[in-house]
């Protein structure tokens, strides 16, 4: 049991690291110079023109999103890392543990969380691009599939609820 | 019943094969089951029948 909790905190962090360093690339090829355009046009933006309409407001509402994209990922990766702490308290012999349930629940929500939020941000950015959304083309793309497995994580978690119960039981019958 | 055979928990513990934390579990009634083997091991080892070790408390 102890070797395979080993691989898979290994496969786990070479997950981590891959999902870390495509993250960190994509900042890299981010275009951060629109920053500087964004607060050249704040500072000699007409006042009396309406914000909400300017068309430099709309891009840079398309690169606050694109961020809001980024900390998405960063934050899924977070919930990858829950992976190993639940490999950790399996390799110390605590499977039913309330950690491990709290785990479980936190993965799932993360997941849920990711997709409707990244769902919700590819629809303001088409809003933005004049672009067509289509919310069934938008759910066949390979990200949704977190739902389901979010879903998993939960059920996951509930069977470890009734499995800690059932240990519980076990330790109890003399 | 272990006052009446002049048995120390230690002892009967060993006799019946479980540790004296378990026993101890069983005397305070904090066991949720008892399994049939240990059962019939603590009858024998005190030489009595399940009921004079069981009581039925109304909760």
């Amino acid at each position: 049991m102890k070797d395979k909790t080993t691989i898979l905190s290994i496969i786990t962090w070479v997950v981590l690291l891959s999902s870390v360093s495509i993250l960190l690339n994509d900042l890299r090829e981010f275009d951060f110079n629109q920053f500087k355009e964004f607060q050249n046009w704040a500072k000699s933006a007409d006042k009396n023109e309406s914000w909400f309409t300017s068309k430099n407001v709309i891009q840079w509402s398309y690169y606050i999103i694109s961020i809001g994209l980024f900390f998405l990922k960063g934050y899924l990766i977070y919930g990858f890392s829950y992976f190993l702490s639940i490999l950790k308290e399996i390799e110390n012999g605590h499977y039913f543990s309330d950690k491990n349930i709290k785990y479980f629940e936190k993965i799932g929500h993360i997941f849920i969380q990711y997709t409707i939020s990244v769902l919700v941000l590819r629809f303001l950015l088409a809003a933005i691009e004049n672009s067509t959304f289509n919310f069934f083309n938008e759910l066949k793309t390979e990200f949704t599939f977190l739902i389901p497995a979010g879903l998993a994580f939960y059920i996951l978690a509930e069977i470890f609820k009734r499995g800690k119960q059932a240990e519980e039981d076990n330790e109890l019958t003399i | 019943m272990l006052a009446k055979r002049k048995m120390k928990s230690n002892e009967l513990a060993d006799i019946v094969g479980i540790t004296t934390a378990n026993l101890s579990i069983l005397k305070t009634g904090k066991a949720k089951a008892i399994r049939f083997s240990t059962l019939e091991a603590i009858c024998e080892a005190l030489d009595c029948q399940p009921a004079d070790i069981l009581e039925y408390v109304e909760a």
